[in-house]
């Protein structure tokens, strides 16, 4: 028998890194984007399977912002894992990426995330180096270059964060 | 070990024993049996045993001197109150963390003793525990019953009017339930079409039950944004404190959100519920919290293994009331009495209301004919009155020293500028003339000079006052003088002639005869040139001067006849004189006694006294100066001088 299970995920990220557009042909949406300027959130389903279960990620897209302290910090409120999406050909949103998981970790505690260099398709543009990702790496964060364009990168870390939210 | 814990510090505290705390002998006895086991042959009588041994007490010493010295430090702690307090305190979160039930029941009574003896000794500090929690709660209490007693007062006065309305009193009278009851019960037409029960954490959908025949979106997308619009207006509104919405209405479908401490359930109704239903929904949501408290709290997205909560779920979503049934077919007797009495009536109504239509149609007609035939009647008075006006702008365009620059309608007045010669006619004259109002009219006339040879010819008359022996009259562009006149002024007519402006009428002044000129200047002279002559000393006119005094005074009285036809006056001045011989005063009477003797010879002759006036110059104006007697005879006369003047 399969079995369902419910996940509340975040996505984070600074404005316009283009994490909205990076799971729009991943996931089951029935609100429109204007929810994001009205509400500041969007609620879309993102079912990944794993084995013989099948979780279903509720995603909550928040409204990119560059001043972090208008945030809704509530709407974190029992998120099992987040998304952290920054823009590779702009160092200054993964700065933003890194201080808004500082951030949750500290009024939520450690949770598991995946954090996504978007625009992988501008590499040639790209401002951030393969040494800074390894340095990542190495600090224990699971990250990887996406693109919304080509998809890259998108299943791979719902499908990570998955397994790592339900084991 | 199954002894309560007062049984445990009762024994404790049970009071020790002696020192030596050990049967001695019996103890000897037990050493010897026991040497007897291991040496048949020994024969040691324990009677040899001294009541104090040390050896015994060494043994002692070595068989339990440890839990001795550890019961020594149990001991210390259990009767030094303090130490004893801080020991207990160590262990009791433990101990009631794994006590079960009967824990609260022993500790309850006391409890609510204490908290009883606390609310008597000061009831304000329970007050400021409970009043962050009791004063919402109050305040939604209170909204619900003002909504709820709206919501019926709203019905009732709806209903109270009608056949249905008076039905229903009689229900709540024979079943002696209230009226707004009975309303309620008939008037609220709902059903619920969804049921969610949706964690407060994490936003995630607990369960979710749907009524037949009821869409919607993927209700796990649902909830958790519902869950999110909660968390944007508590952040929004702080005001809201920590509730949050508890009805969205969205045309006939409204939102009921029920907040729990772990769960929210959430209802979509369709139509008018009654505010019954929240309390049932209320009730379900503690039902299910009190019986799935620890599946709320430990909820982490999965849902299998919650069919219970379905169940509660399902009785909220079969909720509905319906609306009133078809009445049994049958012949619709009611319906037809009703229907022709409302036929009847309707067409009672109808007739009534046709013939009022009727009547206010006439009235209408006859006002609106009345209104057309003022509208008609003033038309025609402001098109008078327009004609009267352009009539009267005519009349002062055609007016000589007026000249019209401008003339229109300007809010509602009659305007009209220009120039105007003062000469001319006074338009506010010819105004009253024209018959229109002339508070309507507002003019502006500008001084000026017209050339027209009318206002010139006014002009000259003005300035020049001509005698009545001058006539001015107009000749085609010229103005015309005839007559005649005194040289003086022909002198004055001259120099106007002269400074009339360039372009406008002349004046002539050809025709003008001079009076110094002519027949008249010719008899003139000849009159001034008579003298009549005098002896020595004498007042009376020498012998020989009658025919000079009647030619004298034919001339006079020719002139007079004649330049009486030209409205003129003569004037005879009549001058006596004398010789030097003798006293200058004597002179002078003499020769105004001469000057009278020859005005009473003229009068004699018919000349008329009022036209002579005397002068008398004694020596001072003699003829010849030379001073010879001939000389003499020459100054001795009475002179005659001629002066014309207007006619006054």
């Amino acid at each position: 028998m399969t079995v369902a299970i419910q996940k509340k995920i975040c996505m984070l990220g600074g404005f316009s890194v283009g994490k909205t557009s990076l799971v729009k042909r991943y996931v089951e949406s029935v609100f429109s984007e204007a929810y994001l300027t009205t509400v500041g959130v969007k609620i879309d389903k993102k079912s990944v399977t794993l084995g013989d279960r099948v979780v279903n990620l509720i995603l909550w897209d928040l409204a990119g912002e560059d001043d972090m302290s208008s945030l809704r910090m509530s709407y974190l409120r029992g998120s099992a894992g987040y998304v952290l999406v920054a823009d590779g050909t702009r160092p200054a949103t993964l700065e933003m990426a890194l201080s808004l998981r500082r951030r949750v970790e500290a009024e939520h505690g450690p949770l598991p995330f995946a954090l996504l260099i978007n625009k992988n398709d501008l590499r040639e543009q790209w401002a951030i180096s393969d040494g800074d990702l390894e340095e990542l790496r190495r600090n224990g964060c699971w990250v990887r270059p996406s693109s919304a364009r080509t998809g890259e990168g998108v299943e791979d870390a719902f499908t990570d964060l998955a397994t790592r939210i339900v084991r | 070990m199954s002894t309560s814990a007062a049984e445990t510090l009762e024994w404790l505290f049970r009071p020790a024993q002696s020192d030596s705390g050990i049967d001695r002998k019996a103890l000897a006895s037990l050493l010897v049996e026991l040497a007897r086991a291991v040496e048949p042959k020994s024969c040691a009588q324990p009677a040899g045993v001294s009541a104090v041994d040390p050896r015994l007490t060494q043994l002692r010493d070595l068989l339990v001197g440890h839990e001795i010295e550890v019961l020594g430090r149990l001991r210390e702690v259990i009767e030094d109150p303090e130490q004893l307090g801080a020991a207990v305190g160590r262990v009791l979160p433990t101990a009631v963390a794994s006590s079960d039930s009967r824990l609260g029941e022993v500790l309850a009574p006391a409890l609510e003793k204490a908290t009883a003896a606390s609310i008597r000794n000061d009831p304000r500090a329970l007050i400021d525990i409970l009043y962050p929690v009791i004063v919402p709660a109050i305040r939604k209490s209170v909204g619900d019953t003002i909504d709820n007693t709206f919501q019926s007062l709203n019905e009732s006065l709806r209903q109270s009017l009608t056949w249905r309305g008076l039905r229903w009193r009689f229900e709540a009278w024979r079943t002696g339930k209230a009226f707004a009851e009975v309303v309620l019960n008939h008037t609220l037409i709902y059903q619920v079409e969804h049921v969610f029960l949706i964690h407060n954490h994490t936003g995630l959908l607990i369960s979710h039950v749907a009524a037949e025949d009821a869409a919607s979106q993927d209700p796990q997308l649902v909830s958790s944004m519902l869950s999110a619009i909660q968390d944007f207006v508590r952040d929004s509104f702080q005001g809201a404190g920590q509730q949050g919405v508890d009805t969205l209405r969205l045309g006939d479908l409204r939102l009921w959100c029920e907040a729990g401490p772990l769960a929210m359930i959430v209802a979509v109704i369709r139509g008018n519920p009654p505010e019954e239903l929240r309390r049932t929904l209320r009730d379900v949501l503690s039902r299910i919290h009190e019986e799935r408290r620890q599946t709320l709290e430990t909820f982490d997205g999965d849902s299998s293994g919650l069919a219970d909560i379905e169940a509660h779920l399902s009785d909220c979503a079969a909720l509905k009331q319906e609306g009133p049934r078809a009445r049994r077919r049958g012949f619709p007797w009611y319906v037809f009495l009703l229907a022709f009495l409302l036929v009847g009536i309707a067409g009672g109504v109808g007739l009534w209301r046709w013939e009022i239509a009727q009547k206010m149609a006439q009235e209408q007609a006859q006002i609106a004919m009345e209104q057309a035939r003022i509208r008609a009647a003033e038309a025609e008075r402001r098109a008078a009155e327009q004609q009267r006006w352009s009539d009267y702008v005519d009349q002062l365009r055609a007016q000589p020293g007026l000249v019209v620059a401008e003339s229109g309608e300007r809010d509602g007045k009659f305007v009209v500028t220009g120039l105007r010669d003062p000469l001319a006619a006074d338009p506010a004259a010819i105004l009253r003339e024209s018959g229109v109002d002339p508070a309507r009219v507002v003019s502006r006339w500008q001084p000026y000079q017209a050339l027209d040879a009318i206002f010139v010819l006014r002009r000259i008359e003005a300035s020049l006052q001509p005698p009545a022996s001058v006539k001015l009259s107009i000749e085609g562009d010229r103005i015309v003088a005839v007559g005649s006149a005194t040289p003086r002024w022909l002198l004055r007519a001259r120099a106007a002639a002269r400074n009339l402006p360039a372009g406008g009428p002349a004046l002539d002044i050809s025709q003008v005869q001079n009076l110094a000129e002519g027949v008249v200047g010719k008899l003139r002279a000849q009159i001034q040139a008579r003298d009549i002559r005098f002896n020595t000393n004498e007042s009376l006119p020498a012998p020989g001067q009658d025919e000079m005094l009647d030619e004298l005074a034919a001339e006079i009285n020719e002139l007079t006849a004649l330049v009486s036809n030209m409205s003129m006056m003569v004037r005879i001045r009549v001058t006596g004189h004398s010789d030097d011989i003798g006293p200058g005063t004597y002179n002078l009477s003499l020769s105004l006694a001469r000057a009278g003797a020859v005005v009473a010879l003229l009068k004699k002759r018919g000349v008329p006294a009022d036209l002579i006036t005397i002068g008398g110059a004694g020596q001072l104006d003699p003829l010849d100066v030379r001073g010879s007697d001939s000389a003499r005879t020459l100054n001795r006369r009475v002179s005659v001088a001629v002066r014309l003047e207007e006619e006054q």
